[in-house]
């Protein structure tokens, strides 16, 4: 496997596409927008300061589109033949489905296309949308499917599962919370971040009784009651991923993680 | 050569070969006599009957140090000359392997204990956990106490 945009000396570079065949090529990227109940209502209703949010946050999705390779460095221009940006209003998740289609007859894909209209006309809505909210978030933009091109077809299975927790993974960045004074962060796993609807949290060593896990775990149980179960022996521990127990100690800026019995292999 | 360690662990989340890790190990030598290897696959069936798929998540950074660790526990307690460990992550459905161990010694006895070792310690201590997709939904798979007994036969 190998990157495409460097070359051999590892320089950017734009990928020469002339000898390829023209085959049809089409992407389909999805995201959503989550904002307060109220805010989608308003917007549901056409009662936002600006007007119609959904057909200007389409058609700001569709002349991205277009102009994907004047904000991509190496993306060519390419003569689309589709492109479509659809929202769908979800009440019980309090956010905006966007989903968009490119097609074209070309020799180069169009998951980049699809994206970008997903993106901007995500931050269209979040545009018309924030004299009321400013809490809304963009999330999950991704690539659900795609067909056509030499590397063959590409369908996302599962979207919604997470795969890993944690940083490290190649290519993501980590927006880890920073905290003004020293303080532990702290990272739920697998069924146990399930159960308590938390993926992480941040303890300042002040909040601490004791600075060690048994002082992490009651401070934490303090803060709220589901905490409580963290305390169930079954529920293992790591400090910066060595397993630790209840009497070692946390010092700043540690990763502590909580997670229950391993069951690989 | 076989004072020096080599072992190598990976985590992806792309399917690996059968014949994964062979070649590497055994490279330009002729001093190897034994490589045993264990396969983990995907059942159709475990806590329930009609499992359809599952989502296994790891902790990135601890697993691939828990991981080395246990290879080089074997390495201390067997005579061995090359370790490789490879296990996926994401989604795996019936059938797609999902762990492979490999061993390579001058003798067979030493191969199939450290490999019988590096599973038994895997599976109680690297830190994944699996998630079964089954007809009737989905649920994290409970730690098996056979494997915490099978753990404890080396110590």
């Amino acid at each position: 496997m190998h990157l495409t945009h460097l070359n051999t000396r590892g320089e950017a570079n734009m990928v020469d596409v002339g000898d390829k065949q023209e085959t049809r090529r089409e992407a389909v990227a999805s995201g959503r927008i989550v904002m307060q109940s109220e805010t989608l209502k308003l917007l549901s209703d056409g009662e936002l300061p600006k007007g119609d949010v959904l057909a200007t946050a389409r058609i700001a999705g569709i002349q991205a589109a277009k102009r994907t390779h004047e904000l991509i460095p190496l993306c060519h221009s390419l003569a689309l033949s589709k492109v479509s940006v659809e929202f769908d209003i979800d009440v019980a998740e309090s956010c905006v489905h966007v989903t968009s289609l490119c097609r074209l007859n070309g020799r180069t894909g169009v998951e980049m296309e699809a994206l970008t209209a997903v993106s901007v006309a995500c931050l269209t809505l979040y545009d018309m949308c924030k004299a009321v909210d400013k809490n809304m978030r963009i999330e999950a933009i991704q690539l659900d499917s795609k067909q056509g091109g030499q590397r063959g077809d590409y369908q996302r299975i599962n979207a919604q599962a997470p795969i890993v927790t944690g940083d490290g993974m190649a290519g993501e960045v980590s927006l880890g919370e920073r905290c003004p004074s020293p303080c532990v962060r702290v990272k739920f796993l697998a069924e146990l971040r399930e159960r308590l609807g938390e993926s992480e949290a941040v303890v300042s060593l002040d909040q601490l009784a004791s600075r060690d896990i048994g002082g992490l775990k009651a401070a934490l149980a303090e803060r709220d009651s589901r905490f409580k179960q963290l305390t169930d022996q079954r529920t293992l521990c790591a400090i910066n991923q060595v397993m630790a127990n209840d009497d070692a100690l946390v010092t700043d800026d540690d990763e502590v993680a909580f997670f229950p019995p391993v069951t690989g292999g | 050569m076989d004072i020096k360690l080599d072992i190598k662990v990976a985590i992806q989340a792309a399917p690996f070969s059968m014949a994964y890790g062979y070649d590497d190990a055994l490279a330009g030598r002729s001093d190897i006599g034994a490589v045993v290897s264990f396969t983990g696959l995907v059942r159709d069936f475990n806590e329930t009957p009609d499992v359809t798929g599952l989502t296994l998540e790891h902790y990135p950074g601890m697993t691939e140090r828990t991981l080395t660790d246990i290879g080089e526990q074997a390495w201390q307690r067997w005579s061995l000359q090359a370790v490789r460990i490879i296990h996926r992550v994401g989604y795996l459905e019936p059938g797609d392997p999902i762990v492979r161990v490999l061993v390579a010694s001058a003798h067979r006895r030493e191969a199939f204990e450290a490999c019988d070792f590096i599973m038994d310690f895997l599976k109680t201590q690297a830190p994944f956990w699996k998630k079964e997709h089954s007809t009737q939904g989905e649920y994290w798979v409970k730690e098996r106490h056979s494997d915490q007994q099978d753990a404890a036969r080396w110590r």
